[in-house]
Order: structure tokens, then sequence, then C-alpha cells
């Protein structure tokens, strides 16, 4: 099979038509409940941690995933990050353990991209709760480009 | 139809046996069952089966119930089974699982305990009471009482599931008042029975939660209540201390005793 280049990268076109229905939907009302969102400028300590369900999301997976909102982020506590492209990894790694440990949060749910190069969040996530001293239940789910759900399952640590 | 649906399988495959064998087809162990009072709709829909094996199924049953009427089944080729995919739960679900895993390594050493039993000595009366105290404090206390008190409150104490659940674990408690009553009065043929007949219980029992209860539950759960019954099975762990490694070592050196930590290795 001839090299195609990085599958992260690779053109996908996959334009619609807009149909009646797509026009006529209602608004999607927000459920992001805190801000900031990106790992760098979180604080794992914030008050809407403790304890709480959070979700670590690829950069990509909210552009992709139409419902993000209504499906996954009502009632849980967001942070977002590209394992691709950010720099200073190794203070994700710190901040993913300070949740577990620190602010005792109930489950992390790490969404990534169906590309290879996402797996790395779920890496840096699963690496943190080895590090950890608390263990918590650790959930992931790849988003496919076109929105769809690939696979959905708790992970073993 | 609907009228059969809202009937207990028991009662079901009394008046019909042949639904035994279609259930049997498509991986629904109903037919050893104890108790039977689960309805003929929430069987169904508990085994998550694909809409097409639902539908076979449900119209095979209706060709047994209703032999007059047309049944049209497709002939295309039909996966009459469930895939054999290797069943994934939940971190709190699964520690329950790791948990039977030393129970039913147990149950495989009772044949061997009641062989070298005699119950005329006291090494031997002991042996017995050892396995008791396994059955009452780890399977019972520590792990039933998760289950009890923990797991099964996340559903209507009225469940049929459940309830056959709750007697399956009382006629495993009162196997285990009759085995030691046995021991007492040095009636071997009671001890036998009775843990042989606990044996064969709790093996069904635990198939039946592994297979099929679990994973319904596992998929009625939301993410963030899988995350407190983590955290309430921990605390559960946390009060019983070093239980679980105290009856692991047990299991291990009755495992060497008697088969020489075979049964260990493989599992």
């Amino acid at each position: 099979m001839a090299f195609e280049g990085c599958p992260g990268s690779r053109m996908f076109d996959f334009r619609r038509e807009e149909g009646a229905e797509e026009a006529s939907l209602p608004k999607v009302q927000s459920q992001l409940r805190q801000w900031p969102v990106q790992l760098h400028l979180i604080s794992p300590n914030a008050p809407y941690y403790q304890g709480a369900d959070v979700i670590l999301a690829a950069d990509c997976v909210a552009y992709a995933l139409g419902n993000f909102h209504q499906d996954y982020l009502k009632g849980k506590v967001l942070a977002i990050a590209c394992p691709k492209l950010d720099d200073g990894q190794d203070v994700y790694l710190e901040k993913i353990r300070a949740w577990f440990d620190e602010a005792k949060i109930n489950t992390l749910t790490v969404m990534i991209m169906q590309v290879p190069c996402c797996m790395g969040l779920l890496n840096l996530a699963q690496q943190a709760l080895q590090q950890a001293g608390r263990k918590v239940p650790l959930k992931y789910a790849v988003v496919g480009v076109q929105g769809e759900i690939i696979e959905e399952e708790w992970a073993t640590v | 139809m609907e009228e059969y649906l809202g009937k207990s399988i028991k009662e079901v495959m009394t008046r019909f046996p042949a639904v035994e064998q279609v259930l049997d087809d498509f991986g629904i162990g109903c037919g050893p069952c104890s108790v039977g009072d689960c309805l003929l709709k929430d069987i169904v829909a508990i085994h998550h089966l694909s809409p097409q094996d639902e539908w076979l199924l449900m119209a095979r049953i209706a060709g047994i119930i209703f032999p007059d009427q047309e049944i049209e089944i497709p002939e295309a080729p039909v996966r009459l089974k469930p895939d054999k995919k290797e069943l994934r739960y939940s971190p709190p679900v699964r520690k329950l699982v790791e948990e039977h895993k030393l129970i039913k390594r147990c149950l495989a050493l009772i044949p061997q305990i009641l062989e070298n039993a005699d119950l005329e000595t006291e090494p031997g009366r002991e042996l017995v009471r050892l396995c008791v105290d396994f059955i009452r404090n780890y399977a019972d206390r520590y792990h039933h009482a998760k289950e009890e008190d923990i797991l099964f409150k996340y559903f209507p104490p009225g469940l049929d599931i459940l309830q056959v659940m709750h007697k399956e674990h009382d006629s495993g408690r009162a196997h285990v008042r009759a085995v030691l009553e046995g021991v007492e009065k040095g009636d071997r043929s009671a001890v036998v029975e009775n843990l042989l007949a606990y044996r064969d219980l709790l093996t069904e029992h635990i198939k039946k939660e592994d297979e099929i209860l679990y994973p319904w539950m596992d998929r009625s759960f939301t993410t963030s209540q899988v995350g407190e019954l983590f955290s309430r099975f921990g605390e559960v762990d946390g009060s019983f201390g070093d239980t679980g490694e105290k009856y692991r070592e047990f299991i291990e050196s009755l495992e060497e005793k008697f088969c020489r930590g075979r049964v260990s290795r493989l599992s």
C-alpha cells in the first residue's frame, strides 16, 4: 500500500447538501459550566473539578461530534488538549494526576479522534492514572471524522 | 403473544417445553434456573440480542405457542447465538467478576475437600469449617454484601431478576447452615449433599451474573454512577482490611495441597 502521509492530516471531503430537516434544527444550548477549558490554562484544583465527572477531549472532538454538548458534556466538566501539537505534555501529565489525587474526581472520560496521533491523549491519561495513588474509572470514546462514535469503552490500567 | 410476554418463564416453559430449547439456541440458559420468576419479555430484553435475533427468537416462540398461525422465518443465514465477544465490564463490575474467580476456585476444590475431610477426626471437621469460613466471610459477607447492599440498590427492588439473585443467595446460606450442622452432628451425607448443592447453585448463579446480569446493569449505569460504585466498593474493601488477600492465600494453600497449585496457575 502506498504511503499516503500522516493519517491525522489526510484530507477528506464530506460536504453534503443541507436538507430541510437540518435547516430547521433547534438551537443547541451550551452545556459548558466553567472557564477556562484548555488544559494548560485550567487549575486541576478548581472547585468545579472536585469530585466531578471530567471529560478530557482532544481539540477536534467537539467540532466532529454534532451532539457533543448534549450527549457528553452535560453534567460534566471539561478540559481540552491536542496530544499532537501542544507543548509541555509533562505539565498535562501532572495536571491529570492531580485530578485523581487532589481534586478526587469521580470519573475521567477521554475523548479522542480516530486518527492514530490522538491515542497519545489516552496514553497520557492512563500514565497519569498509573502514577496516581487514588484510582478512578477511566473511560474512552473514539470519534470518527464524520462525527460517529467508533468505540466507547472503560479502559484498563 | 402479549399475554405470554407478561408470564414467568417457568410458566411458559411448563406449558410449552420446546421453548427451553429455543432459548438455549440463542444462548439464554433459563432451563436449569431454580426459580424461573423472570417474565418472558424481561428475559428477551435483558439478553441484548441483535434486533434480527430478537425477532427470530420471538417468531420461533410464537410458532410454538400458536402452532396453527403462519410464522415467516427468514431463510437468510442468521446468527443463532450472540457473538462470543469478550465481555467488557466497567471497573467496579470488573472488580466483582474478579471476586467471582476466587469463589469459583473454591467451588472447584469442593470435591477434593469432601474426599479428604474425615468427619470422624478434628482436622477433617476443621477442613470443612475452613471452607465454610471462606464461603461465609469472603463469598457472602465481603462479596454478596457489595451486591446486596450497594449494586442491587441501584435498581427497583421488585425486579424479577434481582429477586432471583436474592433467593439464590438465601438458598446458598441455607445450604451452608446445613453443612455446619452436618459437621457438628457428624452427618457426612448431609455435609456432602449440601456442599455439592451449594457448588452447583453458585456455579450457575455466578454464570448468570457474569454473562447476563452484570452486562445488563453496566448498560444501565451512567458514567457518574460507575464512578460512585467504584468509590463505594473501594470503601467496602478498605473496611474489610486484608480480607481479600487472606482468602486468596487460603485458596492457594488448598490448591497447593490438593492440586499441587495447578488450579492457581490456570486461573
